[in-house]
C-alpha cells in the first residue's frame, strides 16, 4: 500500500520499565481501514504498544505518527481520534450506564445535540438499552464489556484499539463482541490485540507477531500459515513393528514431503501438496490405525515464531 | 476548558454519594457538639480572675508607677518587677499601649491622707491584655495592695481603731486576656479551617481511586491533558469544601459567634483550600493505594496544621508581620474586626499563590510520569533527589 494510506506508523520505538525492556526498536505500519491483529506471548510488549499508541505512555525513544500527528507534538488530537477498549472493563462503578456514556461523550467533545442519539444508537448496538438506567456495579463482566465497547465508540472514532476484548468472557458474549468487531471491519482502522489465534485468524486482515518487544513476523493469516508448514499436515497412527527410521527414510523420498516427525507411534508429515497422500499412506501397508490431514493454524505459526 | 467537565461530574457524583452525605452530616454534628463544649469552656475561663501564665524574674517585666506620696512604690518588690517612677499619666498610658512598659500603676496623689483618714485608696493598673507579661504586673500590684492593707490594719489595730480599712486597686485592660484570646480566636479559627482538613479523603478517593479501580488508564486515554484531570478533580473538591465552610460559617453566626467580615473570612478560607488540595494531590499522585495515601496524608497534614496554627499564636502574643503568612492569622484578624494593612494581605495571598503553583506543578508532573502512575515507581528519596537536582521537571 502507498505510504499515504498509513494511518498509524510506529517508528523505532523503545520503551523500558526499570531494567525491563518492553519494546526494542519496534517498527510497524497500520493502514487506513485495515484490521491489524497483534499476537504474542505474555510480556511480548502488546499492551505497551497499544498504550503508547493511545498516548497513555510515552516512549523512551522513537515516534508514533497517527494520521499525520506525532505523539510528541499533538497527543490530544491523536487521543480524540482513538477509541480504546482496555483489557479489563474497569468502569466507574457508581455511574449508571447512560450517565457513563454521557460523561465520556462530554469528555470527547461530542456536540450536545448529538450525545443522546449517539447513546441510544450504541446501547442498541451492544444490546444494553434495557439496562441503561442501572448502575455499573450491578453488571456482570460480559455486560461491562458491552458497555465498554459502547464507551469506546461514543465519539465515532476513526481508529479503534481493542486490548484482549474477549478475554475471560463466556463463549456467547465473546461471540457477540467479535460480531461488533466484524461489524466495524472496513469502516474503521482497527488494532486488535489478542491471545486467541482463532480470533485473529477469523477477524484480522494482517497479523503482527510480537516477541521480546520486536515484530517477529507480519502478514496476512494465510501468508503466515503458508510460511511454516506448507499446505497440509498428514498424521498417521500406526501399529507397525518396523523401525520408524526406515519408514521415515522411505517417506522422505516423496517429492511433496517437507518434515517428518515420529512421537508415540504417530507420524506427523508436512506436505507441500495433497497429490501424494495415498502413496504415502501405502508405505504403512496394513498397519495404519488412523489417518488425518490438518491445515496449519495461526496457533502453529505463533508457536513456531516465538519458540 | 475540559477540566470543567471533570469538575461538573465529580461534584455531581460527590454530592449524590451516600458516603459523602453521611460524612457531611457527621461533621455538622461534631461542629454543633464542639460549639457546646467551646461555649461552656469560654464561660468557665471568663469567670476566673488573675490567671498567671508566665514566670516572673527581675528585668522580665517593668512597670511605670505614678505615686506622688511615695507610699506605694516603696512596697513594690524590685526582685520581681522593675519600677520606673513617672510623673505624666498620659505618657505612661501611651507607653503601655505601645509596649514600652508592661504596665502602669496609678496611685492617687492624696493616698497618704486618705489612709490616715481611714478611707479606701483606689489604685489603677493599666495593662495590655495581649502582652503575656501583663499577669506579672497585675499579680505584683495586687500583692503590693495587700501588703499595704495588712501593714496599715495592723498599725490601726494597735491604736484601738475598729474601722477596717483596705487598699484596693482596679485593673483596666485594653483587650481580652491572652488565655481567653487563645481560646476564643484560635478555637474559632480552627473550627472554620477544619473542613479543609476533613475533605482530604475526597481528593484521595478521586485520584488514588483511579489507580486502585484501574479507571485511570481510560481517563488518561481521553483527549485531556494531565493538568485538566488534576485541576478538574481539585476544583470539585474545593467547591465541596467551600459549601461546607459556608454552612459552618452560617451555623457559627446563628449560634452567636461574633464574626466580622464574614464574606472575606469565607473567601480566605476558600483560598486556603486551594494549596491544601494541591498538597493533597501531590500525596495522591504519588501513592499507589489508599493505605499509602492515608499514611502520607497524616504526616503532611501535621506540617500543614502546624504551619497554620503557629503563626496565628505568634501573632496573638507579638503582632509580628511575618505571622500574617498563615491564612489562619488573616482569618482570625478578619473575624475579630481588626484593620488589616495591604502588605499583610499581600504576604498571605502571595504565599497561598506560591504554594498552590508549586504543589499543583508537582502533582501534575507526578501524574503525567509513566513510572509513577503505571510503575515501576521510583522511591520517594529518588524523587526528592530529582527534585533537588531539578531533574524532576525535565523528566
Amino acid at each position: 500500500m502507498a505510504s499515504e494510506d498509513v494511518m498509524i506508523k510506529l517508528e523505532s520505538i523503545n520503551k523500558s520499565f526499570g531494567n525491563i525492556k518492553a519494546l526494542d526498536n519496534l517498527n510497524l505500519d497500520i493502514y487506513r481501514g485495515e484490521l491489524l491483529g497483534i499476537i504474542g506471548p505474555n510480556g511480548a510488549g502488546k499492551t505497551t504498544t497499544i498504550r503508547l499508541t493511545c498516548c497513555i505512555l510515552k516512549p523512551d525513544s522513537g515516534d508514533i505518527v497517527v494520521d499525520g500527528s506525532s505523539i510528541h507534538d499533538d497527543p490530544i488530537t491523536i487521543k480524540s481520534k482513538i477509541g480504546y477498549l482496555p483489557e479489563e472493563p474497569n468502569l466507574y462503578e457508581r455511574f449508571k450506564a447512560r450517565d457513563l456514556l454521557r460523561y465520556f461523550a462530554e469528555l470527547y467533545g461530542v456536540p450536545k445535540d448529538q450525545i443522546e442519539p449517539r447513546i441510544e444508537e450504541l446501547l442498541e448496538l451492544v444490546g444494553m438499552t434495557h439496562r441503561s438506567e442501572d448502575r455499573i456495579n450491578t453488571f456482570s463482566k460480559g455486560l461491562r464489556q458491552r458497555i465498554s465497547v459502547a464507551r469506546a465508540l461514543i465519539h465515532d472514532p476513526e481508529i479503534i484499539i481493542f486490548d484482549e476484548p474477549t478475554m475471560g468472557l463466556d463463549p456467547a458474549t465473546a461471540a457477540s463482541i467479535r460480531n461488533f468487531i466484524r461489524h466495524l471491519k472496513g469502516k474503521k482502522t482497527i488494532l486488535l490485540c489478542t491471545h486467541y489465534m482463532e480470533e485473529a485468524d477469523l477477524l484480522c486482515d494482517r497479523v503482527a507477531i510480537l516477541n521480546k518487544g520486536r515484530v517477529e513476523d507480519l502478514g496476512t493469516p494465510d501468508y503466515l500459515k503458508s510460511k511454516i508448514h506448507g499446505d497440509v499436515i498428514l498424521t498417521v497412527k500406526t501399529d507397525s513393528t518396523r523401525d520408524p527410521t526406515a519408514i521415515k527414510d522411505q517417506i522422505t523420498q516423496f517429492e511433496s514431503v517437507g518434515t517428518v516427525k515420529f512421537t508415540d507411534g504417530i507420524f506427523s508429515i508436512s506436505l507441500k501438496h495433497r497429490n501424494e497422500i495415498a502413496s504415502i499412506v501405502d508405505v504403512f501397508e496394513s498397519h495404519v490405525v488412523t489417518v488425518n490431514t490438518q491445515e496449519p493454524t495461526l496457533n502453529d505459526v505463533f508457536i513456531h515464531s516465538v519458540k | 476548558m475540559k477540566f470543567i467537565t471533570i469538575t461538573k461530574w465529580e461534584l455531581k457524583n460527590t454530592l449524590k454519594s451516600r458516603k459523602f452525605m453521611m460524612i457531611f452530616v457527621l461533621q455538622l454534628s461534631v461542629l454543633l457538639l464542639m460549639i457546646v463544649v467551646f461555649n461552656s469552656f469560654v464561660a468557665n475561663i471568663e469567670s476566673e480572675k488573675g490567671i498567671s501564665i508566665t514566670p516572673s524574674l527581675n528585668g522580665f517585666a517593668n512597670m511605670d508607677v505614678q505615686d506622688q506620696s511615695g507610699l506605694i512604690s516603696k512596697y513594690v518588690n524590685p526582685e520581681i518587677i522593675s519600677v520606673n517612677n513617672v510623673t505624666s499619666y498620659n505618657t505612661s498610658i501611651l507607653r503601655t499601649k505601645n509596649g514600652l512598659t508592661t504596665g502602669f500603676l496609678y496611685v492617687p496623689g492624696n493616698a497618704d491622707s486618705l489612709i490616715k483618714a481611714g478611707d479606701t485608696v483606689n489604685m489603677l493598673v493599666y495593662v495590655d491584655a495581649a502582652d503575656p507579661k501583663m499577669s506579672v504586673v497585675t499579680d505584683e500590684a495586687n500583692n503590693t495592695a495587700k501588703t499595704i492593707a495588712q501593714s496599715y490594719s495592723s498599725s490601726l489595730t494597735k491604736s484601738a481603731n475598729n474601722q477596717n480599712q483596705t487598699a484596693n486597686f482596679t485593673q483596666e485592660t485594653t483587650g481580652e486576656s491572652l488565655p481567653l484570646q487563645i481560646i476564643k480566636k484560635v478555637m474559632l479559627t480552627i473550627l472554620l479551617f477544619l473542613p479543609l482538613l476533613l475533605f482530604g479523603n475526597i481528593i484521595i478517593d478521586s485520584i488514588v481511586g483511579e489507580k486502585e479501580r484501574k479507571t485511570g488508564e481510560i481517563l488518561v486515554a481521553m483527549p485531556l491533558s494531565h493538568s485538566d484531570i488534576i485541576v478538574g478533580k481539585s476544583l470539585a473538591v474545593a467547591l465541596t469544601i467551600s459549601l461546607q465552610v459556608l454552612i459552618w460559617l452560617v451555623v457559627l453566626i446563628i449560634f452567636g459567634f461574633k464574626i466580622f467580615n464574614p464574606v472575606s473570612v469565607f473567601l480566605f478560607v476558600f483560598l486556603t483550600s486551594i494549596p491544601i488540595i494541591g498538597i493533597t494531590s501531590v500525596v495522591a499522585a504519588y501513592s499507589k493505594n489508599y493505605k499509602e495515601a492515608g499514611i502520607g496524608l497524616s504526616l503532611v497534614y501535621l506540617v500543614v496544621v502546624g504551619f497554620l496554627i503557629i503563626p496565628a499564636l505568634v501573632y496573638i502574643s507579638r503582632k509580628s508581620f511575618i505571622a500574617n503568612i498563615s491564612p489562619m492569622t488573616i482569618v482570625m484578624r478578619l473575624f475579630s474586626g481588626d484593620f488589616i494593612p495591604l502588605p499583610d494581605y499581600l504576604l498571605c495571598l502571595g504565599f497561598i499563590a506560591l504554594v498552590s503553583l508549586i504543589s499543583y506543578g508537582i502533582a501534575i508532573k507526578m501524574f503525567s510520569r509513566d513510572d509513577i502512575t503505571f510503575g515501576p515507581r521510583p522511591s520517594i528519596f529518588r524523587i526528592l533527589f530529582e527534585f533537588l537536582t531539578l531533574k524532576f521537571f525535565r523528566q
